[in-house]
């Protein structure tokens, strides 16, 4: 930057300097890394009492939302949105606004561990000893595996090179946020009918009528920042048009909340619902009902969903005669053995809307996506069981929280000679690893989030350390290609002498590709990569999904199962501000009340007022619950919820932790001890099938509720 | 530059809209507020007391009966009184009306913790630091240098940001100008999802929360009482319109 440019007049050069936020890192090649120094030495950049703002992404879920953090004296203090950024455009989350709590957090592992399997000693290590590990666990590829999270993905994309190099196995890429989002069954189910691999965007923002089935889009659902936006806008339509939202869905989410109808059907039959709604509109539309939905029986629909027959007419009336209709599937919908098939008919409900590619309608989010299925996790238990992985590497995923116990991954563990962790927390997977080599938390780190299903354009979105690691941590990138430098096979092949090397050569492309920044050479892109938090296209170059199959297909939709009324009961889980369970070490995370129950600290089951009753149950009461052909049991508070299915109990994801710090520890409830393994046709777990029975423990313990003190004092009952 | 504050100190008046047709209660303003201001976090079993220290709080009303029942959410946070009931009962002038930037301000360092403001606030906007709340090292650095951490003994509650109004009005002053609408921005409207809180100035009538205050929409909270909050909301959600 010359002497003559100030720094204002910079920001307004480079288009950022709109709002209060302002850009100023990137200045040039040389600046790779952040330096924490004392008050009196600081870096010109890093003026005593100024803020500086970097702009990075978001490493707490997968939507990859751009970042400014504001640092002061080397020192992380806020987290704000990047306006420019095309997934959010400058709004954060309070999962993002936390990450600073992650980076801070007294808990993380301070570096590089030798430990004992199941024991909570450990020793410290070299990074030196660290990487000839790793190395030696590279050395023999076939006896390899790695299991990865959904972020971020240069991790991924170096990790895919090395087994595509060496013929080890893909890596396998798992999130149990994936699976409450029903992630695995979405990508099938467009792959079906639209034809592709890619993420359908579904355009709220010029829709009139939105069915959805299930997706919690204002939560945690695939790109929640950039549905919020899209909601707004759809509320904010011209000429006061607001758009009608209806729910499907046995418990009534936030997103179910903020519908202007909330249907509580049945769980496992939204299918038959998306069906019958087909046909309603298809014979009102004066069309030839397509074979996808002229095999449903109507009443039989209404009956197993639990509505009447004209609420079903009164719907597919509302569909049908609106201008623009989109339905929407999502979240418990699709995880369930039917879910397949559910995510279809809803799909196909937006080709007999014929909205494909029209505003308000279905889009294709650019870039194709990589996540894996329960399939592969399977695939990689058995290959431990098997003996054939010798060295397992863990990095972004938690497996033990995650995954369902019945699954068996912990005893599958034990027939794998080392387990390599990289979790920068010790966590559930890190306690039974033989090696911790803690990665840099997402704001001391390098990289890019690619696959972003918010987004309307091409975007790379770019990870840069905002702050210098507050511990002796190496990012997993570098190890990995340290100790494949030392491999002859490999290096001849993964040539890159570090991460910011790995990054500029897999973005170098980016540079022609006609983005709203190019530069002539590297240095100058990389610097204005990182000012900017990424790189994407100008304008917005959605796909447009095509009709695969011209609705000439027929479903085998069962339907759902039946419980006895009163005693046993649909349990759905549903994913909060934890996440895939990470943010219960984030102490604001934990204390920002539930939206809906407003309990903080704590998991609660939620159980409809009438059921209680019956079962002779009271606010804040402990039950045991166990499923229904398993024998793990949990106990959970009861919560008196009035917006859930009386034949349905709900427990959120996220707590239950046995480890993970102070925060997270032995507090709440895992419902994924009670999850059955079994899989559906896309191969997601078929979380949403559990039926349970609920027992009273005769204990009670008050929930930390922001909305009521009663109970607490002992002055009055509910 | 001194007399663009002194200017700026007489004439604005700073208030906020809240459309409760877009907000969502997602609770991004909630962590927002509280990573902004080192609000610290009290743990479980003093939540489970009602001692949380958030500034601003979604509250969720349930209405109606199932299948038909469905919540509301509308944030609360304090409503920056014109005349403010807080205010008189001070014994020490720790809550006060604050001149430049017409809002009620609570001055630290005199509060005695007695209590009274919060007791007479009609929106129970306020909190009270009941103990010392540890942030562990060093969880400590992420502190935001520009607001003082509370003690002990301390009441405390939503200033508008005030950080963030002297800041910009500071800036815009250094650089010979009028503050523009949108410069200045309080955390919990620059994180809101959906853009359901607005914030300026309403003594401009050109500006965005003025125009937003005169809708059919608007109203104040407990307005019988006649305390002159400063924060509008926009009715909303499924009554909007019946």
């Amino acid at each position: 930057m010359s002497n003559k440019i100030s720094r204002r007049d910079f920001l307004k050069i480079s288009g950022i300097g709109v709002t209060a936020a302002a850009v100023l890192t990137g200045c040039g090649p040389a600046s790779r890394y952040v330096v924490r120094q004392s008050y009196v030495d600081m870096p010109e950049y890093n003026q005593t009492g100024k803020s500086t703002y970097y702009a990075t992404t978001c490493q707490e879920c997968p939507a990859g939302c751009g970042l400014i953090v504001r640092t002061q004296e080397g020192r992380a203090i806020k987290v704000e949105g990047n306006p420019n950024h095309p997934v959010n455009q400058g709004k954060v989350c309070s999962r993002g606004l936390t990450s600073v709590q992650g980076l801070y957090n007294p808990d993380r592992i301070g570096g590089p561990l030798q430990r004992t399997r199941g024991d909570r000693s450990s020793q410290p290590l070299t990074w030196e000893e660290a990487v000839s590990t790793v190395q030696n666990g590279l050395s023999n590829p076939e006896k390899t595996a790695f299991l990865l999270g959904l972020m971020p993905d240069h991790l991924f994309d170096l990790v895919t090179e090395f087994s595509e190099t060496t013929g080890a196995a893909a890596p396998v890429r798992y999130s149990a946020l994936g699976t409450l989002e029903g992630r695995a069954t979405l990508l099938a189910a467009s792959k079906k009918m639209y034809g592709t691999d890619q993420f359908p965007y579904f355009d709220l923002s010029a829709a009139d009528v939105v069915f959805n089935f299930g997706a919690d889009y204002l939560e945690t659902w695939l790109s929640p920042l950039a549905y919020s936006r899209g909601y707004r806008k759809m509320r904010k339509q011209e000429f006061g048009k607001r758009g009608y939202i209806v729910a499907f869905g046995a418990r009534q989410s936030l997103t179910a909340s903020n519908a202007d109808e909330w249907i509580p059907v049945t769980p496992g039959s939204e299918g038959l619902v998306a069906l019958a709604i087909g046909q309603i509109t298809a014979r009102l539309k004066g069309q030839t009902i397509p074979a996808l939905f002229a095999g449903v029986n109507l009443q039989a629909a209404a009956d197993a969903a639990g509505i009447s027959l004209q609420k079903l007419q009164q719907l597919g009336q509302l569909f049908a005669n609106a201008e623009n209709s989109l339905a929407i599937p999502g979240g418990a919908a699709l995880t369930t053995s039917v879910g397949y098939e559910t995510a279809q008919a809803v799909l196909g409900l937006n080709i007999l809307a014929d909205n494909l590619g029209k505003p308000g309608g279905v889009f294709l989010a650019p870039g194709t996506t990589s996540t894996a299925s329960m399939e592969a996790v399977k695939t990689l238990i058995q290959r431990c069981l098997d003996g054939e992985v010798d060295t397992l590497f863990i990095h972004g995923c938690n497996p033990i929280f995650e995954l369902p116990d019945k699954l068996g991954f912990e005893k599958a563990l034990e027939k794998v000679k080392t387990i390599i962790s990289f979790a920068p927390f010790e966590d559930e997977t890190a306690l039974v690893s033989d090696f911790v080599f803690p990665d840099h938390t997402g704001l001391e780190s390098f990289g890019y989030q690619r696959l972003l299903a918010g987004t309307d354009r091409s975007t790379y979105s770019s990870i840069q350390p905002v702050v210098q690691p507050v511990h002796n941590t190496k990012s997993t990138v570098d190890v990995l290609l340290a100790a494949a430098a030392a491999i002859p096979a490999l290096s001849a092949n993964l040539n890159y002498t570090d991460e910011v090397d790995f990054i500029q050569q897999k973005i170098s492309s980016l540079i022609q590709a006609g983005g709203f920044f190019t530069a002539s050479e590297m240095p100058t892109f990389w610097s204005k990569w990182l000012q900017f938090g990424g790189w994407w296209k100008n304008a917005a170059n959605f796909g447009t999904p095509r009709d695969a199959t011209k609705l000439d297909l027929e479903l085998n939709m069962n339907t759902p199962q039946k419980v006895t009324e009163g005693e046993e009961f649909h349990l759905v889980t549903f994913s909060t501000q934890m996440g895939d369970g990470r943010g219960a070490n984030r102490p604001w995370l934990q204390e920002t009340p539930d939206p809906q129950t407003t309990v903080t600290w704590n998991s609660w089951i939620e159980m409809h007022p009438a059921t209680a009753e019956h079962l002779g149950i009271m606010d804040d009461d402990i039950v045991e619950i166990t499923p229904i052909g398993g024998t793990n049991t949990i106990e959970a508070i009861v919560y008196l919820y009035p917006a859930i299915r009386p034949d349905t109990v709900a427990i959120p994801f996220g707590q239950g932790h046995t480890a993970l710090g102070r925060w997270a520890e032995g507090r709440g409830v895992n419902p994924a001890k009670l999850w059955s393994e079994t899989t559906n046709q896309a191969g997601e777990l078929t979380i949403s099938d559990t039926l349970v029975t609920i027992t009273p423990t005769g204990r009670r313990r008050p929930l930390a509720r922001q909305e009521s003190r009663v109970g607490v004092y002992g002055d009055g009952e509910h | 530059m001194a007399e663009l504050l002194k200017e700026q100190e007489e004439t604005q008046k700073w208030g906020m809209v809240i459309d409760m047709d877009i907000c969502s209660g997602c609770q991004a303003c909630v962590t927002a507020c509280s990573m902004e201001n080192n609000v610290p976090f009290v743990g479980e079993d003093e939540m489970a007391y009602g001692r949380g220290l958030q500034w601003m709080r979604i509250r969720r009303y349930w209405e109606g009966e199932y299948p038909e029942v469905t919540p509301t959410h509308q944030p609360m946070l304090c409503q920056q009184c014109g005349s403010a009931p807080c205010e008189p009962v001070c014994p020490t002038f720790a809550s006060v009306h604050s001149q430049e930037e017409q809002i009620n301000v609570q001055v630290y360092n005199r509060c005695i913790g007695t209590r009274y403001c919060a007791n007479n606030c009609p929106f129970s906007a306020r909190v009270f630091n009941w103990f010392d709340y540890e942030t562990p090292a060093p969880m400590n650095s992420y502190l935001n240098p520009d607001v003082s951490v509370r003690r002990r003994g301390i009441m405390e509650k939503c200033t508008f940001c005030v950080q963030r109004i002297v800041h910009g009005r500071q800036q815009a002053a250094a650089e010979g100008r009028e503050v523009e609408d949108g410069d200045i921005v309080p955390a919990c409207a620059q994180a809101c999802p959906t853009d359901a809180i607005v914030f300026g100035d309403l003594s401009d009538p050109e500006s965005k929360v003025s125009k937003m205050s005169r809708s059919d929409r608007a109203f104040k909270e407990l307005e019988e009482l006649g305390t002159q909050p400063k924060v509008i909301y926009l009715k909303g959600g499924k009554s909007y319109g019946g």
